[in-house]
């Protein structure tokens, strides 16, 4: 008798653990919600919602996302509960979905967190557990004690095609979604032993790019699998410690990713590797022209400023500073800091303000600080050294790719393309340089 | 007993547009956009001043200017315009008629524009969007 | 686009249109679209030049343009006249010189051209491919997007 319950209990916990759906809970008026994490773009927080009039009484408006404007709805309204009304300039939560190549916003009352279960537990919907309209319900699960309503998006937002399939999804379908393309560089037949392993790999990816834009691909795979492996050893083995569940624990998982100095100048012993490794650029032109994108506030550029010349003493130095964060590189050209943030080899430059230091024209003049989208094509004569650090692991795959190429463009044979600390690019048309402890790539003729 | 007659009438403003004889200033108008010529229009004329004519460029200003002499006691001219701008054409009136009274409207703080304008004989300066009350006070001041 | 030439259209945009147009003037999020292509009906265009190339546009609906005329003129306006048009251009040239006049003073020489007005609902600007800022505001009588094209002279 003992040893069936036991069967049982084992059965039963071994089940548990096999996560293979997950799903980004919020909730609405009082009860808990989930959404498929394959369907989610990103959350987000927002509140300038434009109305849209002669629209149904779900639809909030439409909403500025970085250039796309897509459709917000409430989904409180849209199912009949009460919506709490916030104060103009409230920030409300808002999941943003994604379904074929169509980005929706949804309003909830707030977002929880991602929840992973295994997909056998999930029960057909009785009426009786939910306010909304059972159709729109694929399921019913219950975690840590919770019980979450996972909705069937594709019915609520009207999409026509196949009815919402029940119980659970097929392993294979959890990998590949358009951008998470790294699994398609990896033969996933060759270790069937670790197929649970590949599953929880594929999971951390996926959180990574819902919370903080870090796409996996072949620019930082070696780095993002050594580093899983370390988390693991860090967070121990249980599956439920080794997801990624909010933001802070993707910010956690991806600390270690950042090049040195990223958002601060480049301190002295950084500056002499950088000189050491720019020594090896050659020209005969009187400038040396580089592009910087992604530069955020400006920290990196004007430490490279300084570098440059101290290097190219007898040439001009001209460097394009890009970033599409306005907020970020609208600081930029009057950068104020104080003098214990400044490494020495920058104080020649420094003038004094009322509300601090900031560089003089000797330093300032040589940068043209623009808010671009490189994306959008680049208007400026062949550079010779472009620095992006950490910039393509935020791309998607796709512009990922489109971003190589036109750093292969931009730059002429024999200049050098500096990359994020673990970034990489195994690519015929570009030699690995390694100096003083930095890797750059030469773009080879 | 005080009749009306012993008080001053403080309600009865003589409107700005009107010369101490009683009859109206006359002003001409030169802008090439209807839009700022309308609205410089009916702000004078609502003050009692009589518009003269009107032109939409500097060339067909200077020939109405000479045509209306010397029955014109104003120009307001745009800086910006076609065929010939506002300073050129000002320096024309003003080499026709060295008396000429001329404001110049611009959407420019240009410095060197209107200060080039003033060199040569422009009385003031009006900076657009038009409001009632500047138009009023620097056109006033440019008819003492 | 440059930083330091953002504020000053973003501000004129604000100032002249809450002084000539009155009511509520909201400034929407800044971003950057690929194409500068106007999109809404009607397009004013002041041409730049200078340290830099590029042009400034008005783009906005029929029904904002004939709102926006109406409320400058202080009369209804209901179709889209010589009056109108005039009032528009009008508009996008003061907005224009004063962003122009604030880069004048940070150094920046640039030199507006006349403005030209454009309608129609296949309205085609030849700088199609060139990055725009935009810089959506919202008033009473609509929305009007402040498309900015500027290139530095290399």
């Amino acid at each position: 008798m003992s040893t069936i319950r036991q069967n049982i209990k084992e059965e039963e916990a071994s089940r548990i653990e096999n996560i293979d759906f997950k799903m980004v809970t919020f909730s609405l008026a009082g009860k808990e919600y989930g959404i498929d994490i394959m369907k989610v773009k990103e959350i987000s927080k927002a509140n300038r919602f434009t109305f849209v009039p002669n629209s149904a009484s779900y639809v909030r408006g439409v909403y500025n996302l970085r250039g796309d404007i897509i459709s917000v709805i409430d989904l409180r309204v849209m199912f009949n509960l009460p919506a709490p009304k916030v104060a103009e300039g409230v920030m409300e939560d808002m999941i943003i979905l994604r379904l074929d190549e169509m980005l929706i916003g949804v309003i909830v009352d707030s977002i929880d967190k991602v929840v992973g279960i295994n997909s056998e537990t999930i029960q057909p919907p009785h009426p009786i557990f939910g306010d909304i309209n059972i159709k729109f319900i694929k399921g019913v699960v219950e975690n840590d004690d919770r019980l979450y309503l996972i909705l069937d998006v594709e019915r609520i937002l009207g999409q026509k095609g196949e009815a919402p399939s029940r119980g659970p999804r097929p392993l294979a379908a959890v990998a590949p979604v358009e951008e998470e393309a790294y699994s398609e560089d990896k033969n996933l037949d060759a270790e069937p032993v670790a197929s649970e392993a590949k599953v929880d790999f594929s999971f951390v990816v996926e959180t990574l790019n819902t919370f903080r834009h870090f796409v996996v691909s072949p620019l930082n795979i070696a780095w993002t699998e050594h580093r899983f492996e370390q988390w693991k050893q860090e967070r121990g083995e249980a599956v439920e410690a080794v997801q990624l569940q909010n933001v802070e624990d993707a910010d956690a998982f991806l600390l270690p990713f950042y090049s040195d100095a990223s958002g601060h100048f480049f301190p002295a012993s950084l500056k002499d590797a950088y000189a050491a490794l720019f020594r090896s650029l050659k020209t005969d032109r009187g400038q040396i022209a580089v592009w910087n994108p992604g530069c955020g506030r400006g920290y990196e550029t004007y430490s490279l400023a300084a570098i440059l010349k101290e290097v190219f003493t007898d040439k001009a130095v001209k460097i394009w500073a890009h970033d599409k964060d306005l907020l970020s590189i609208s600081t930029a050209p009057n950068l104020v800091f104080q003098k214990e943030h400044v490494p020495s080899y920058l104080l020649p430059y420094v003038v004094e303000g009322k509300n601090g230091l900031s560089f003089g024209p000797e330093l300032k003049d040589l940068i043209l600080f623009e808010y671009h989208d490189i994306l959008h094509g680049n208007p400026f004569p062949e550079v010779d050294l472009i620095v992006a650090r950490d910039l393509g692991s935020f791309f998607s795959r796709q512009d990922q790719d489109k971003l190589i190429r036109i750093f292969t463009e931009k730059i002429r044979t024999g200049g050098l393309l500096v990359l994020g600390k673990n970034e990489v690019i195994s690519d015929p048309g570009w030699e690995t340089v390694e100096q003083a402890g930095l890797t750059a790539y030469r773009k080879k003729r | 007993m005080k009749t009306k007659m012993d008080f001053p009438s403080i309600n009865e403003r003589k409107p700005d547009g009107l010369k101490p004889d009683g009859t109206p200033y006359r002003v001409l108008i030169v802008d090439d956009s209807m839009f700022v010529s309308k609205q410089i229009s009916q702000i004078l004329t609502s003050e009692g001043f009589e518009i003269a004519g009107t032109a939409s460029d500097g060339e067909e200003g200077l020939e109405k200017y000479k045509e209306l002499y010397p029955n014109i006691d104003l120009v307001t001219m745009d800086i910006t315009m076609p065929k010939m701008d506002g300073v050129t054409s000002l320096e024309k009136i003003i080499e026709f008629d060295k008396e000429a009274r001329v404001i110049m409207i611009s959407a420019l703080g240009k410095q060197d524009l209107v200060k080039k304008a003033l060199m040569l004989g422009a009385k003031n300066y009006i900076v657009k969007p038009l409001d009632r009350a500047k138009v009023l006070e620097r056109v006033l001041m440019s008819l003492q | 686009m440059r930083v330091e030439y953002i504020n000053p259209f973003v501000e004129s945009a604000f100032n002249v249109l809450k002084e000539v147009v009155g009511s509520n003037v909201e400034r929407g999020e800044l971003f950057l679209k690929s194409s500068s292509q106007p999109v809404l009906g009607v397009a004013a265009i002041v041409g730049l030049a200078g340290d830099v190339e590029g042009r400034v546009l008005f783009d906005m609906t029929k029904d904002t343009a004939l709102g926006v005329a109406s409320a400058m003129n202080g009369e209804s306006l209901t179709s889209l006249d010589e009056l109108v048009k005039a009032t528009i251009t009008e508009l996008a040239n003061m907005i224009t010189a004063q962003a122009v006049t604030k880069l004048h003073e940070l150094g920046f020489k640039f030199d507006l051209t006349p403005p030209a007005l454009i309608t129609g609902e296949n309205m085609e600007v030849t700088d199609t491919e060139v990055e725009a800022l935009i810089v959506p505001v919202q008033l009473e009588q609509g929305k009007i997007e402040i498309n900015v094209a500027i290139r530095e002279r290399a």
